[in-house]
């Protein structure tokens, strides 16, 4: 059973590891955990819905919407208002984010109510390695995963612009003045984020269930993994995520079922009074 | 949420919903608006619904409901010659929010009754203001708390509490004689009492595992399901709310467990079959069911708009409209608004032998103003009250999903 | 309608004490808490328990509330001094959410998801219905304004500050040493206090108490009327308090005007009316309603 509760961790983990690289990206240049994470997410999976079930298009261009779509709101958040009130006190900004989340919620509540939906794909039935079950969507559920992490960390380490993106991040002032285009580097931030966070819906859509509270639901574990690798780090974000992915899992040998919700937290807090920067993050300087 | 909503029926595009709700709430637009208030003194009555939050495939109905029947009855010149006044408010399946609105319609609207609410912690919640001002409720809530609690017996429940829920589903599940059961249940007070009759039943015949909780709302139900069919039982029974449900049953598809899979209604519909698709044949689910079939539910459908699909539709609906017919029934049979008086009226409309049989709220104001003692037979169960003010039986249905709907596998009928 | 608005008025009562204490924490020791909702539980369970299963006086019971409110501040200040801002905000989240599982799971305390009962009311067989009301309004007014006194002391003291100087700069912070730790673990102790004492008061209130009753978004609404009502100015966030609640129960009333919108509609409008408002206010007046008020030099 535990190589099972394992490998399940690790589905967990597939799910968390893209959107927590992207609010960490994100962290980078707002400097405030943006909590609208969540319904960017959901936005990203009823994107996928809609082209999926009510347009009856194939599920490869479902996923393309869920990212076209996650890009879009997440651009339109920072350009209506994110931007705009930027020198605000970051947790003043923290609660704009959670009115943002709340907003973007609803609107999808307004079209869509509040029931249950599904994607147009067939539940499988597991195959069994080594006597484990895992089924081909959850496979596939971890290759993507896998490979959005490696491609954005690529792009961080490698790119220029991934270069420029850090260096903004780091210090927006240096970056400006050695001729890095800091609109442009943020704008850019904002829309590939914005494409992981719906792809994540989209993911999210196919393990859990698509309601406008699926997003909310994964934002606490997505701020864990993140906090827990240190703010900043993709690979921080996706060792993170494995580990409160299986720490989920794992809990229920102690713990009663009930109180698993709160485990996200209980890893944060604890982690964060022996290593207030995270388990992979360096200490810096509070402005 | 507005637009009808069945057990079995195939899922709508929103737009299409939208417009229906934007039409259905256009033909009722001004009832109860303050204009036609001011021409006999109104009777307030509000309605509490669980339009959004765990209600939210129910509550629509209800509060449809609610309207239609006020709707008729304005058109036969109100009771007592006083038009009725309705007030609905959104409980959001929670009794904060819920506490504000129910202040709003004592205070403001002055209703003399609060009826539709839905969880139990909702009607448990606003039953301290309503107890204090004579404010007389109407409920779909199972939780066994609501008769203690009731002290001054002005709670009318239109469900069977959920210890009656557990014992019927598990009584008709005894007959399918599963050896083994596994429980995991939502945790909420619905689902507490219900696992324990289910148990004290299933348990005589078959080995039944610790039941355990589980909370909704989580990003990951791995774990859970993995406890559930560890030592793989022959069946095993999930009460929960739909929400939770399709996450859950969807792990357990693709954990390849292969025993039966059994759950409340509650979780189970339209939606969930669009959500789970094929996967969903098999569950078998149990439910306090209306009288299908019989002509008052035929009734019922008709003003719903509904065809007879000789299926489930709109297991609270039904309940909406029968709470709010008893109700104004017992207002005219007690010629007064004074909640002990309505409530002794309420168990002379509608419980005890030998008197007129009715089945809506007009033909009941005719025999009651041509004098006749009546007895109402509703679209949800033949409401009949105890001294609880609890149901003294309704009727059990449990159906197994075959090509996404509801096949009839076994029923329990009223008893009395 | 006049007995509305007294029960809205106690609403937003509870509202104000939970805006004060918060700004206390924040203003003064730019400690981020959003746990709110978890300190607010606290007070409303332990006096809610104490007098309807101890059978302890209403008073000790809402005194014991606050005493339990203060703890649990003090020993999440105690823990988390040092962190970050926006990682305590999660921290203080977390804390919450698990005050509320402990309330939903521990049955034997708390009675779990079906509520606690609460019979006892502070002074309950001396009025009658209405006078109560009033009485109980009082009651919250009386506490909102000894919250609003306290606070103001402590915004003016030598440490008050102090405190506020230093709390842009954690660096400085900490080479301040002991005593501005200590100070500030017990402003946030008081402000904890002050949420449990609310909490208490709105138990004895309500009468029936769930964990369905706190959850996070009870934190996210005080926030907001801080925010909108202006950060750091008292008098500001008593506005923003009602302003919140305005639009809250405003919406209600609508509703019985316009039947366009059904009830799932309407309750959606309502959440990003909120959301856009605060959104709306920050864009043209960044400071909030009522901006925080800069110390003259001459001030008492």
């Amino acid at each position: 059973m535990i190589g099972q509760l394992i490998l399940n961790g690790f589905i967990n983990a597939a799910l968390l590891a893209p959107p927590a690289v992207a609010f960490t990206i994100l962290f980078g240049i707002l400097k405030f955990p943006n909590f609208a994470i969540g319904a960017y997410v959901t936005v990203g999976a009823f994107a996928a819905f809609a082209v999926n079930v009510q347009l009856g298009l194939p599920i490869w261009v479902a996923v393309v919407g869920a990212m076209a779509a996650g890009a879009a709101v997440a651009w339109l958040s920072d350009a209506l208002v994110f931007k705009p009130l930027r020198g605000h006190a970051p947790v003043t900004l923290l609660v704009v984010s959670i009115a943002v989340a709340f907003i973007l919620e609803q609107c999808v509540r307004l079209f869509y109510g509040g029931n249950v939906r599904g994607f147009d794909l067939a539940l499988e039935r597991p195959m069994r390695l080594w006597g484990l079950r895992i089924t081909k969507e959850q496979l596939e559920i971890l290759v993507i995963s896998a490979v959005i992490t490696l491609l954005v960390h690529l792009l961080l380490t490698y790119t220029a612009v991934g270069k420029a993106m850090r260096a903004t991040a780091d210090n927006p002032g240096l970056a400006e003045v050695r001729g890095i285009p800091h609109r442009r580097i943020a704008v850019f931030t904002w829309l590939l984020c914005g494409a992981i966070f719906g792809l994540s819906g989209f993911l999210a859509g196919l393990d859990l269930v698509i309601e406008p509270h699926i997003g909310w639901n994964l934002t606490i574990p997505i701020f864990a993994a993140a906090i827990l690798g240190g703010i900043g780090s993709a690979g921080g974000a996706l060792l993170g995520a494995i580990l409160v992915g299986i720490a989920e899992e794992l809990t229920v040998l102690v713990l009663p079922t009930t109180y698993k919700v709160a485990v996200g937290f209980l890893i944060i807090t604890i982690l964060l009074l022996f290593r207030p920067h995270g388990l992979f993050g360096q200490a810096e300087i509070k402005k | 949420m507005t637009s009808p909503r069945t057990l079995i029926e195939k899922t709508s595009l929103p737009t299409r919903r939208a417009l229906i709700q934007g039409s259905a709430a256009l033909a009722v637009a001004g009832l109860g608006a303050p204009s036609i208030a001011r021409a006999a003194d109104p009777i307030a009555i509000g309605s509490l619904t669980p339009n959004t939050g765990g209600g939210g495939p129910f509550g629509p109905n209800i509060a449809a409901s609610h309207r239609r029947v006020v709707e008729l009855v304005n058109g036969m010149g109100g009771v007592l010659g006083r038009p009725i006044m309705l007030f609905q408010e959104d409980s959001e399946t929670n009794p904060e929010p819920s506490a504000r609105a129910a202040t709003k319609l004592i205070n403001v609207n002055k209703v003399m009754a609060i009826l539709g609410t839905w969880s139990s912690s909702v009607t448990l919640g606003i039953m301290p203001m309503c107890q204090e001002r004579d404010i007389i409720q109407m409920c779909t809530s199972s939780s066994s708390d609501i008769p203690l609690r009731d002290a001054k017996r002005l709670v009318f429940n239109f469900q069977a509490l959920s210890p009656v829920w557990g014992k019927a589903i598990a009584e008709l599940c005894v007959q399918r004689g599963f050896k083994t059961y596994a429980i995991m249940a939502l945790n909420n007070d619905f689902t507490k009492s219900m696992v324990d009759s289910f148990v004290a039943v299933v348990g005589k015949a078959a080995v039944v595992e610790e039941p355990f909780n589980y909370n909704g709302g989580q990003s990951s139900y791995r774990a859970e399901v993995e406890k559930l069919i560890a030592r793989k039982p022959a069946a095993v029974f999930i009460p929960s709310y739909v929400q939770d449900f399709t996450a859950i049953y969807k792990e357990i598809f693709r954990a390849g467990y292969e025993g039966q899979v059994i759950t409340s209604s509650l979780s189970t519909g339209p939606q969930f079959v669009q959500a789970v698709g094929k996967a969903a044949d098999g569950i078998i689910h149990g439910f306090p069911v209306p009288p299908i079939g019989s002509p008052v539910y035929k009734e019922y459908l008709a003003e719903a708009g509904l065809k007879d699909t000789g299926q489930v539709q709109h297991p609270f609906g039904t309940a909406g409209r029968d709470q709010m017919s008893v109700l104004l029934l017992a207002i005219e049979k007690a010629g007064t608004l004074e909640a002990a008086k309505v409530g002794a009226a309420i168990h002379a409309v509608t419980t005890g032998p030998g008197k007129t049989s009715v089945t809506n709220v007009v033909d009941g104001l005719k025999a009651l103003r041509a004098g006749k003692e009546i007895n109402f037979n509703g679209a949800s169960s033949s409401v009949e009250f105890d001294a609880q003010n609890q149901l003294k039986s309704r009727a059990f249905q449990l159906a197994q999903i075959k090509d996404g709907a509801d096949t009839v596998i076994a029923r329990l009928e009223e008893t009395t | 309608m006049s007995a509305y608005l007294v029960a809205m008025a106690t609403y937003v009562g509870f509202f104000m004490i939970l805006a004060l204490a918060l700004n206390l924490q924040w203003g003064m020791t730019g400690m981020v808490n959003f746990g709110i909702a978890g300190f607010y539980a606290l007070g409303a369970y332990a006096s809610g328990i104490l007098t309807a299963k101890a059978g302890w006086p209403v008073g000790f019971g809402m005194l014991a509330g606050a005493a339990v409110g203060a703890a649990a501040g003090a020993l999440v200040a105690l823990l988390s001094v040092r962190l970050r801002d926006d990682f305590l905000a999660i921290v203080t989240l977390g804390f919450a959410e698990v005050v509320r599982l402990i309330c939903l799971n521990e049955d034997w305390l708390t009675e779990g998801p079906r509520g606690l009962k609460i019979d006892a009311r502070p002074f309950g067989s001396v009025f009658g219905r209405e006078d109560y009301a009033l009485f109980y309004l009082a009651l919250v007014a009386t506490a909102v304004l000894a919250v609003f006194a306290v606070a103001e002391a402590i915004r003016r003291s030598p440490y008050g500050r102090v405190l506020r100087a230093i709390r842009e700069d954690d660096v400085v912070a900490s080479v301040l040493g002991k005593d501005v730790l200590v100070f500030r673990v017990a402003t946030f102790a008081i402000g904890a206090m002050f949420m449990g004492l609310a909490g208490a008061l709105f138990a004895h209130f309500i009468q029936n108490i769930s964990p369905y009753t706190f959850l996070p978004t009870v934190s996210i609404f005080i926030w907001m009327s801080v925010i909108v009502g202006g950060a750091g100015n008292n008098k500001g966030l008593l506005v923003g308090a009602g302003v919140v609640m305005l639009i809250l129960e405003g919406s209600r009333f609508l509703n019985d005007f316009i039947r366009v919108l059904d009830a799932e509609k309407l309750s959606s409008i309502r959440i990003i009316l909120i959301g856009v408002l605060l959104i709306v206010i920050l864009r043209f007046r960044p400071s909030g309603l009522m901006p925080e008020e800069k110390f003259k030099p001459t001030s008492d």
